[in-house]
């Protein structure tokens, strides 16, 4: 009888599995499409993400694909693709000769979604709220404020700020309340474009949107709503694009056949540079590397061609420099500066005193496409005699052992960011944190001061003076700059990339 | 009986407590490493500021006082916070633990019942029946689930259109779209777990079939179909259900993968994702409630066992 029942239960259970089953293929394919590839209309934008934002905290949002912040808040100035500062909450700014003050005027009658307004006080509190955060409160430590009246606020800086755009742009503006109450992961609240859909939200999978019919530049936005779906592998994204279940997702350059194959769409971008970081200018641990000539023969075995040809399948551009072409700091029609030339870079070797080599430890990281460079590079340096000992760098410890300047020389994609002022800040000072041995440099110092306290035409000539100075040094071995990709459907049009970062398109350029 | 169960219950509570002390100690083991990832790549390192952060993550804090906060906190439904998004990994749990639970209850289902029927089936009728399933077996088993998901994607979601390649809607929401949101995770599960599962419920039968007892009650004139189902399938159940309660196991494995690809909300992905990142509260919470599923359906089947035992029964 026992047995009877349970096998009751076993067929009862199948049938209702089989009639879900024949139920979905009947009928349920077509409702979980949300583009608007499905609906023909431009009524919503579906983005697929390859990584997750990290909750609602607006001071701990991603630039890369950061969609979600873009809808939900709104800021003082944005930035384009150069980091020039265009209207946002500010609908006009002064600043100031020492570079030292930004004044806004703020546009009137902006709300939060909480009902707070967006005045000068708001502007001040979410400022005075970075000073708090790790990731920012170097960028804004001792900032004054000055609020004459509720449309207008000046931030002053105790030090010029070369990197004013950046410090203005960076903020995202939150609600004083929700400062106040702490609780900025729960629920984001902003004035940007879009307003959350709590109930077609679930964190870490799919996060919706409703136009913001308030905003001043709604018109900009043309779709009614926006989905932004996670997927944490890239074959997920491209099923999800190749079924019509998203707008447009990033892709490798191994999916670009694919991708246009399919009748997709494909926005291309030179956001990075490949490039050995020789950061032990002083050979202060390996003191071949003190020697200009070992660097520039270092520069010399490379055949960058070859590299874009063979291992970016074509996808990329030869770099001599590491700023982005357009850049301030960009040197137009620089002629390479060391072409591939093994036996010249032999002689430099030999010239130096280095001719039997040494030992280099590359460290290697997942997701960096090592996998692929790597074997070129060891391969070439050994030319030089360079023997090279990869160190794969994993668990929590990773990121530390990267930039603690335990290893002198790094391969890595660096970003090229519009902004090349921030690049010098970041990769070049002795204070930037892919400075890994921190060694300090007179002459970009000198040129440092320029760019914080000369003319627009003084701080333009003096990042270009940085970028000369450090080719002629050799710091870096720039090789390529590889083409990233977005691929979209037809319905969805994009002009122009504006990210200062040139990795994504932003929410603005979805048209 | 009474004492098996209270055996097992305890050897469960024992082996969790085992389980997510060893994890929790490996998790949290490098508190400086965590507290440095958590602050990432611009943020202005200074053994200060990596101490500071350590305090505001409460990793300065000896280990077992830690894990001892962490047990204090799982009687009163407090796991913590996620290190990057501030959720709460009970919350955080609450909208994954269906997903993943949807997908493998109904894999096992399937499984069970598909496997039974191709086993025995298998086993019974012999010859080429037997070597046709068998082959279909081996290829299912040998067939990795990344290829089956890849060619179930490009037949039903690409080519037919028929159901979605990613995704999942919750049943709240609607019946339809959550039957086709998971059938193809499932399918992708299944193919595996049934060509493994059969190939023991196949041997098991042939096993019985051999026995004396078979023989008799063939002898007697019982009905073949008697023999089968009443006798036979009753004596082989026992390591069935073994095989069964394994198959869970190798399907929340599964999980993990399956939920990549199809871009799935569920625990495996949720495990995945805040393991990169080192987010532990939250590979602290996955791990909990998978050594809870596993536990549970070990239980289980030793208990189901044990009712279909006799001798174990009289003990």
């Amino acid at each position: 009888m026992r047995l009877v029942t349970r096998r009751s239960m076993l067929t009862g259970s199948a049938a209702v599995t089989a009639g879900a089953i024949l139920a979905a293929c009947t009928g349920g394919a077509n409702n979980t499409g949300g583009g608007s590839a499905a609906g023909g209309a431009k009524d919503t934008l579906t983005l697929g993400m390859t990584a997750d934002i990290e909750g609602w905290d607006p001071n701990n949002q991603p630039g890369y694909q950061g969609w979600p912040g873009e809808a939900i808040w709104g800021v003082l100035c944005r930035a384009n693709e150069f980091g020039e500062l265009e209207p946002s909450l500010a609908e006009s700014w002064e600043i100031s000769d020492d570079r030292r003050s930004f004044t806004a005027h703020l546009r009137q009658g902006v709300t939060f979604s909480d009902g707070a307004i967006a005045d000068a006080e708001a502007v001040k509190a979410n400022f005075e709220f970075a000073t708090t955060n790790e990731a920012t409160r170097s960028l804004y430590e001792g900032v004054t404020f000055d609020v004459p009246d509720a449309q207008t606020i000046t931030l002053t800086w105790p030090e010029p700020q070369p990197l004013m755009s950046d410090r203005v742009f960076r903020i995202k503006l939150t609600s004083p309340d929700l400062i106040d109450s702490g609780n900025l992961n729960d629920k984001p609240v902003g004035f940007g474009p879009y307003l959350l859909d709590e109930a077609g939200t679930t964190r870490g999978s799919v996060y919706s949107f409703t136009k913001n019919q308030e905003h001043w530049e709604a018109d900009v936005y043309p779709y009614s709503k926006l989905v932004c779906k996670v997927y944490d592998s890239e074959t997920a994204a491209l099923n999800a694009l190749k079924t019509g279940q998203i707008d447009g997702t990033l892709v490798n350059a191994q999916s670009y056949d694919e991708v246009t194959g399919s009748g997709f769409e494909v926005k291309e971008m030179n956001g990075q540079t490949t490039r050995l970081l020789l950061t032990d200018h002083k050979g202060e641990i390996i003191p071949a590397l003190g020697d200009v000539r070992v660097r520039q023969a270092i520069n010399m075995v490379f055949d960058k061609q070859a590299m874009v040809d063979n291992l970016y399948a074509g996808h990329g551009e030869v770099s001599h420099q590491i700023f982005r072409p357009g850049s301030a700091a960009y040197i137009d029609d620089l002629a390479d500066p060391y072409p591939f030339d093994v036996d010249k870079a032999k002689s430099l070797m030999a010239e130096a005193g280095y001719a039997d080599g040494f030992e280099i430890e590359l460290p290697t990281m997942d997701g960096q496409n090592h996998d692929v460079l790597m074997p070129y590079i060891t391969q070439q340096l050994a030319e030089l005699n360079i023997t090279v000992k990869q160190v794969p760098l994993t668990g929590a410890n990773a990121i530390g052992d990267l930039l603690s300047g335990t290893y002198p020389v790094v391969l890595w994609q660096l970003g090229n960011i519009g902004d090349s002022a921030q690049d010098i800040d970041i990769v070049v000072r002795d204070t930037g944190y892919w400075n890994l041995e921190h060694q300090k440099d007179d002459y970009v110092d000198e040129q440092w001061d320029i760019i914080c306290t000369g003319t627009d035409e003084e701080a333009e000539a003096a990042q270009k003076a940085i970028n000369r100075y450090i080719i002629d040094q050799a710091w870096f071995a720039p090789m390529v700059n590889p083409t990233s990709f977005y691929a979209h459907t037809a319905d969805v049009v994009i002009d122009n990339v504006s990210d200062i970062e040139g990795l994504a398109p932003k929410l603005r350029d979805f048209q | 009986m009474l004492t098996s169960v209270l055996r097992n219950l305890l050897r469960s509570v024992v082996v969790l407590v085992v389980v997510t002390f060893v994890v929790f100690f490996l998790m949290y083991g490098n508190g400086p490493g965590i507290a440095r990832a958590v602050m990432g790549m611009q943020a202005e390192v200074t053994e200060e500021n990596v101490a500071a952060k350590m305090v505001e993550l409460g990793l300065d804090q000896p280990l077992l006082v830690q894990y001892g906060h962490w047990v204090q906190g799982l009687f009163t439904g407090d796991l913590g916070r996620s290190f990057y998004t501030g959720q709460s990994v009970t919350e955080a749990l609450a909208t994954r633990v269906p997903v993943t639970l949807a997908i493998t209850a109904v894999a096992l289902v399937l499984t069970a019942l598909l496997s039974v029927l191709l086993g025995v089936t298998a086993a019974v009728k012999g010859g080429r029946i037997d070597r046709i399933l068998q082959f279909l077996s081996v290829l299912g088993t040998a067939v990795p689930s990344f290829i089956t998901s890849i060619v179930l994607v490009f037949l039903f979601a690409i080519f037919w259109r028929v159901l979605p390649a990613t995704g999942y809607v919750s049943p709240d929401v609607s019946t339809e779209g959550w039957a086709a949101s998971i059938t193809l995770p499932v399918l992708a599960l299944l193919i595996g777990a049934v060509s493994s599962a059969a190939q023991q419920f196949r041997t098991a039968t042939l096993d019985q079939l051999g026995k004396d007892y078979v023989r008799t009650l063939r002898a007697r004139g019982v009905s073949e179909r008697a023999v089968i189902f009443r006798h036979v399938l009753r004596n082989a159940a026992a390591p069935g259900l073994t095989v069964l309660s394994l198959t869970v196991f190798s399907l929340l494995g599964g999980a993990v993968f399956i939920e990549q690809v199809f871009a799935l909300p569920g625990l495996g992905q949720l495990a995945n994702s805040s393991a990169q990142i080192f987010d532990v509260p939250m590979v602290m919470g996955t791990v909990l409630v998978t050594a809870v599923i596993v536990l549970i359906v070990n239980f289980l089947g030793d208990l189901a066992i044990t009712l279909l035992n006799p001798k174990a029964r009289t003990r």
